[in-house]
């Protein structure tokens, strides 16, 4: 198929894998200054034999865990501090995957969102050719030096990781040239949007996952700022003819649209049917609800390695919907498609212990994404239908894949 | 919308549901006793007094009498005949109560006494206007539990069904109010009920009270803090509202126990509600070949947790 415009590529096996993290480290060489880890510490690395024992209750329960396929993800803190664990927990998942005729043996990937600073070390270089075809990396680049080195900081010194990162990029693309970076944007990165993004267009990553936090930290004209950054980068995009070849997830055809009540209710999170464990052994529905990802809540622990889950506890995360957590404005507004939450970020917002309070924090960030979102499309289609591309576009384009978290 | 006051008398007031009160006494003062009656007349609210065991001083009464209410007393109470609704707290204490013929009873029951129920009620006249069966520790009930339920349940039902061709038009909570009611019928703990208890705070029900008095949801001085008020509506409820259990107690409390959170009930408390509808259904069967509740009709289900009934829940 001849691909006019590049589009921000769906994950592997997404929507029938399911997800699985292993929390292996809350300890990371940095403190970025956006992180919603607001727990971080030293002292809790998994053991082998908790995640032994977590292993065994997830294999052993196949009849709960009945998704095609799996993604067992590694996260810190940074999960590259702990290869040598990650290696032995992935030998112990394949051998009983192989030893049990597990469903999963056949299709499984392991999955790191690392800061990409040991990347280049022996010990993970050989995890990574000895898992070769099973293994998706994501290494967090922010874009220049200026604006990576704002957030990004060693947690000692505040000396800024772009040098440490940037090195490890060329290696990264060279093992998985498809490889996509994720850009979080958060109050004081908005003026640098445009720069950043061209300047990992520049380094060869070719799709750039990028989104605004959902915490509540947006100041009055933030909304003007962004908008203004996002129309700038559409004309360089489409003037540039950027969008052949490299995708920005802030533009999507399908943002900025009304929905209805009863058609598109369906909850935008995954959180609860993903499942992460820590390393006191703890489950949990999503990362963001153990304790060192909340601000203001306690921990909501669905189970454990040795009693096993909670269903009864899963049950609201499974029910839950757009319009039950909505308030009146969002399921109003006539451009809601796209309005992204996590449910995480909700329960920790939430007037009460609940994950059924919506947070809209990022509303006007959201509109004045679609407000850019619009002109650059509009301005594209223009473009394509006076370079007579239009109709191939139109012919070819991919269906929507929505992002599910 | 609000429309009734629970109000608690002492820390020792007789539990009426699923939750545990205290034995120690801490009468409520006066004079927020006065305050919140206050209160209910200016919000137009119902009163149902939860009483002690013990005798409350004159003024007290006095002050109770001064209002339109309800009152809920244990059967050790000396004065239960004065009750609207008496709370018998076991089946051992069933077996000995002498019942008053006309009078609403709530019978706190676990479920390995639930088994034993039969010979119990079959015991004892049933002059009784209505009985309200609560099963105190539903949430805690195996599969094996409930397959016995189930098995009980058939047999009330059998027992209930001889009641009314004899002519003794009794309720029992578990296997009439389905037949009767044909919409939600449920607790309403934080819409339609607020309690206040003994230390002069509202709680969404007694049982957030004694599980955690820091849990109020507002004060006689400040008034009512909802937080998150539409939760309590059975419209914010996934399960429940696709549901058709119209009897169930939907316990906002037990709900938040065992899901944590208060909208959504847990798997034991959605299959032991449809056992009971189940039971009634089959019980309407055989009423209506008697050529009685013909306009009423309870379809058959494939499912006995509404959970399960969608599939892309899972």
């Amino acid at each position: 198929m001849t691909e006019i415009i590049k589009e921000n590529s769906p994950s592997w096996q997404s929507g029938i894998a399911k997800s699985i993290t292993f929390i292996v480290t809350k300890d990371c060489q940095l403190a970025c200054k956006y992180c919603y880890l607001v727990g971080k510490n030293i002292s809790e690395r998994m053991s082998f034999e908790t995640a032994k024992k977590a292993i065994d209750y997830i294999l052993g329960h196949e009849d709960m865990f009945r998704e095609e396929s799996v993604i067992f993800d590694f996260i810190g803190g940074e999960p590259f501090l702990e290869i040598d664990l990650i290696d032995q927990i992935c030998d112990y998942l394949k051998t009983e995957m192989y030893r049990l005729n597990h469903h999963w043996f056949n299709s499984y990937r392991f999955s790191f969102s690392t800061n990409g600073i040991n990347y280049h070390e022996k010990k993970v270089q050989d995890f990574i050719k000895k898992n070769a075809s099973h293994v998706s990396i994501g290494i967090t680049i922010d874009g220049t030096e200026k604006k990576h080195d704002m957030n990004r900081v060693y947690k000692l010194t505040e000396r800024g990781s772009y040098k440490d990162v940037v090195r490890n990029i060329p290696l990264w693309l060279e093992q998985f040239p498809n490889a996509s970076t994720k850009v979080t944007v958060s109050s004081p990165d908005l003026p640098y949007i445009v720069e950043s993004v061209l300047h990992l267009y520049s380094l060869g990553i070719h799709e750039v996952n990028i989104n605004v936090v959902f915490e509540d930290v947006w100041q009055e004209g933030d909304d003007a700022v962004f908008e203004q950054q996002l129309i700038k980068l559409a004309d360089i995009i489409i003037d540039q003819g950027y969008y052949k070849d490299y995708a920005c997830s802030f533009f999507s055809e399908n943002i900025g649209k009304p929905m209805d009540r009863e058609r598109d209710n369906n909850n935008w999170c995954g959180a609860g049917k993903m499942l992460s464990v820590d390393a006191a052994g703890n489950f949990y529905p999503c990362t963001r609800f153990a304790q060192y990802s909340l601000r203001d809540k306690k921990a909501l622990i669905i189970g454990n390695v040795e009693t096993g889950i909670n269903e009864n506890i899963l049950r609201p995360f499974l029910t839950l919907d757009r319009c039950t957590q909505s308030p009146e404005e969002c399921l109003d507004c006539e451009v809601a498609s796209g309005c992204a939450w996590c449910q995480g970020e909700n329960y920790d917002a939430a007037q009460t212990n609940t994950i059924y309070q919506r947070a809209a924090a990022i509303c006007k960030m959201h509109k004045a994404r679609v407000r850019a979102n619009n002109y650059y499309w509009n301005k594209l289609y223009r473009k394509l239908e006076l370079e007579g591309k239009r109709e191939e576009f139109e012919k070819n384009k991919r269906q929507n894949i929505e992002s599910i978290c | 919308m609000l429309q009734y006051l629970v109000i608690l008398l002492d820390d020792s007031s007789t539990s009426f549901c699923h939750y545990d009160s205290k034995d120690e006494h801490n009468l409520i003062s006066i004079e927020d006793l006065k305050e919140a009656i206050f209160f209910g007349m200016k919000e137009n609210l119902m009163i149902q007094f939860v009483y002690p065991d013990y005798p409350l001083p004159q003024v007290y009464l006095d002050t109770i009498e001064s209002i339109d209410h309800s009152k809920i007393m244990s059967s050790k109470n000396e004065n239960s005949s004065d009750a609207d609704v008496v709370i018998i707290h076991s089946l051992g204490e069933f077996s000995k109560a002498e019942l008053q013929e006309g009078k609403v009873y709530t019978l706190q029951i676990t479920i390995a006494d639930f088994n034993q129920i039969m010979s119990v009620i079959k015991s004892k006249k049933a002059n009784y206007q209505r009985l309200n069966i609560v099963l105190k520790d539903v949430d805690k009930c195996t599969e094996n539990d409930l397959v016995q339920y189930k098995n009980i349940l058939q047999q009330l039902a059998i027992w209930y069904k001889e009641q009314l061709y004899s002519n003794n038009i009794l309720q029992i909570n578990l296997l009439s109010d389905r037949i009767m009611l044909d919409k939600m019928n449920n607790c309403e703990a934080g819409n339609e009920t607020i309690t206040l208890a003994p230390n002069g705070k509202f709680y969404v029900c007694p049982a957030f009270y004694y599980d955690n008095p820091e849990d109020s949801v507002g004060d006689l001085k400040r008034g009512l803090d909802i937080r998150n008020p539409q939760l309590y509506k059975i419209g914010y409820a996934p399960i429940c509202r696709i549901c058709d259990a119209y009897q169930c107690k939907r316990c906002i409390w037990l709900n938040k126990k065992t899901t944590l959170e208060v909208n959504t009930p847990s798997h034991e408390q959605c299959v032991a509600a449809h056992l009971e509808r189940n039971a009634s259904r089959n019980l309407l069967g055989e009423l209506q070949n008697l050529g009685v509740f013909e306009d009423k009709s309870i379809p058959e289900l494939d499912y006995l947790d509404p959970f399960d009934k969608a599939n892309n829940w899972k």
